[in-house]
């Protein structure tokens, strides 16, 4: 406390006047990582969310297991603007069945989350219960090799993170996960 | 809008249905993200302000204490973390480094907050507002006092890791400091098994000493450190005289409170001045030495990328049975080789350069922390030493000066 009093050239007066310069340094900086960023930055787009791009997706099965949650944020989307409603649905039986039935050996979502509706002869109406659905993907690699490819695997944003690296993006093996902006939507298929 | 996407082939027509069948409306709920990302912001700025004034208005622990509190539950556990001011230096750097990445603004307002208040209050961010370190704070119940060369050898830690996360983040490889969080399993009570057993072991050891990942891993304290360090207003023990009675230093978590120092004995002041004219002329030599030795490795480096990871992969002799999914991937897509290529090319020069930079941005810090160690000062009372001080205010109610301050 007494050095305070000392002659000005004292070890005092020269840390303080080092201790300034360094604030202002430090204050330059933040100035100029503010300012060059601050011309960068995306306030009109706003917030980003993650969205998997479903013209790149291969349905790898990587979205079922590597997302953070335990049960994946990833699921199972259908664009029934796209959809045949046929009966020998690929995303609903697995390939080759003998007996068209709903019996569990014959089914292709591991889950049960593919239920159907009988519209009129011959169409059948397809519906996914995201509760159950775990993101694998299995119906979707159905529905787009035998059928309209109107099941899509899509990041729910109700149950996404949000993390700032999505974890599942950086294992996708066609680089299908992107950050686009919220204004954007969902990246759907189902836009007549 | 949204572009339109329709399969390649629609194998089987749009049904036409008679029995006047409507498509059912299906609404993907969508989150109000904008509105999350600005009220934490504006909760962060709050506290953050709260803590400033307990800190050096009001020198009071309880405030802190309480913060800490609702970081945990709030930023913590309700909101699980994402995106935070730690993990925000990557997103600050990749913007840097790419001109096509949006940043967005809270983000960068993230970044630069806690780093503007810890200009003018030293690192208030710390103090209780990062649920990170108001969690290691929580749990601390004894404090084992590392030795102050090991503390000093282990906080250089946070520079290699920042240094190894510019050069991951400027070349869109990896945020390793998301991936390598370690209470965000915690947070959001899910994890792989490595994430949730690293956040379990750092989180015991917390509890025997203070913070271990903000002193020894936190790469974001490691910049709050630098910028406290020449604060303009340093966080005080007390207000009034110091009475050298030693118990500030016992109740520092963070062992930021050094001793009275005669600097008498031990060597001449010429062999001092020697050693620091030594390390002034070592500091350019150990930022190239270190820019050198990163970037000679930047080749090994580069796999983290997912290209030149692909590009290796295709390179090894591959089983037909064991195709890896990334290969099956690469030609399923119909890349061309030549393409990937190129990007690998394009990839491995952007490590060279970052790797540079990381380089000598970590042999800079070693150097100049040789400097800061050997420069001996006199200290004639306990002094906070403000780069360390992660303002917790846990030294206020042991200060006996303190007494009958508050009320």
């Amino acid at each position: 406390m007494e050095e305070k009093d000392n002659k000005l050239n004292s070890p005092m007066a020269r840390r303080d006047f080092l201790r300034k310069c360094g604030a202002l340094l430090a204050g330059g900086a933040l100035a100029a990582v503010g300012g060059v960023l601050g011309t960068k930055v995306s306030a009109r787009e706003g917030e980003m969310m993650w969205q998997i791009d479903p013209e790149k997706c291969l349905q790898c099965g990587r979205c079922e297991t590597e997302c953070v949650l335990p049960v994946s944020a990833v699921k199972c989307f259908h664009a029934n603007q796209v959809c045949g409603y046929c009966d020998l649905c690929g995303g609903y039986y697995r390939a080759n069945v003998k007996e068209l039935n709903t019996a569990a050996e014959n089914m292709m979502c591991p889950t049960g989350a593919i239920t159907r509706l009988f519209v009129e002869e011959p169409y059948f109406e397809y519906t996914i219960d995201e509760k159950l659905c775990n993101g694998c993907g299995k119906c979707v690699k159905g529905c787009s090799s035998f059928g309209n490819g109107s099941l899509f695997l899509q990041i729910q944003q109700e149950l996404c993170l949000n993390c700032n690296e999505c974890k599942i993006s950086k294992v996708c093996v066609s680089g299908a996960i992107q950050r686009v902006p919220v204004s954007q939507g969902y990246k759907l298929k189902d836009h007549a | 809008m949204t572009t339109l996407i329709y399969p390649l082939v629609a194998r089987f027509p749009k049904p036409d249905f008679t029995s006047g069948y409507q498509y059912p409306e299906i609404i993907h709920g969508m989150p109000w993200e904008q509105f999350w990302s600005w009220l934490d912001l504006a909760i962060l700025l709050g506290m953050m302000c709260l803590v400033a004034w307990a800190v050096h208005r009001r020198p009071s622990r309880r405030i802190i204490f309480t913060v800490s509190i609702v970081s945990v539950l709030y930023f913590g556990f309700f909101r699980t973390g994402c995106v935070c001011s730690i993990g925000s230096i990557q997103n600050v750097v990749l913007a840097l480094a790419d001109s096509s990445y949006r940043l967005p603004l809270v983000v960068l307002l993230l970044f630069l907050v806690p780093l503007v208040f810890a200009l003018f209050f030293g690192r208030v961010f710390c103090a209780g507002v990062c649920p990170m370190g108001a969690l290691q704070e929580l749990v601390n119940v004894r404090n084992f006092r590392i030795s102050r060369s090991v503390a000093s050898a282990l906080g250089f830690s946070p520079w290699i890791y920042l240094g190894f996360a510019i050069l991951y983040a400027a070349t869109r490889s990896q945020f390793i400091i998301c991936r390598f969080d370690p209470f965000i399993g915690i947070f959001r009570l899910s994890g792989d098994v490595g994430m949730i057993v690293f956040g379990i072991s750092l989180l015991v050891l917390s509890v025997f000493v203070g913070r271990p990942f903000c002193r020894f891993l936190c790469p974001y304290g490691a910049l709050l450190g630098v910028v406290s360090s020449v604060a303009i207003r340093r966080v005080e023990v007390t207000k009034k005289p110091c009475i050298n009675c030693t118990l500030c230093h016992n109740s520092c978590p963070v062992d930021a409170i050094r001793e009275p120092y005669a600097n008498k004995g031990g060597e001449s002041r010429l062999v001092g001045v020697r050693r620091i004219i030594l390390y002034v002329v070592m500091l350019p030599l150990l930022t190239l030495g270190g820019g050198w030795l990163l970037s000679s490795q930047s080749d090994t480096l580069s796999i983290a990328h997912r290209d030149v990871y692909l590009y290796t992969l295709l390179q090894s002799d591959l089983d037909a049975e064991e195709m890896p999914v990334e290969v099956e991937a690469f030609h399923e897509m119909g890349r061309k080789m030549e393409d990937l290529e190129a990007s690998v090319a394009d990839v491995r020069q952007a490590y060279h350069a970052w790797a540079w930079a990381a380089g000598a941005l970590i042999g800079f810090v070693l150097g100049w922390k040789l400097i800061r160690l050997s420069v001996k000062r006199t200290r004639k009372t306990y002094e906070i030493e403000p780069s360390s001080c992660v303002a917790c205010g846990k030294c206020f109610d042991y200060c006996p000066q303190n007494i009958g301050v508050k009320k």
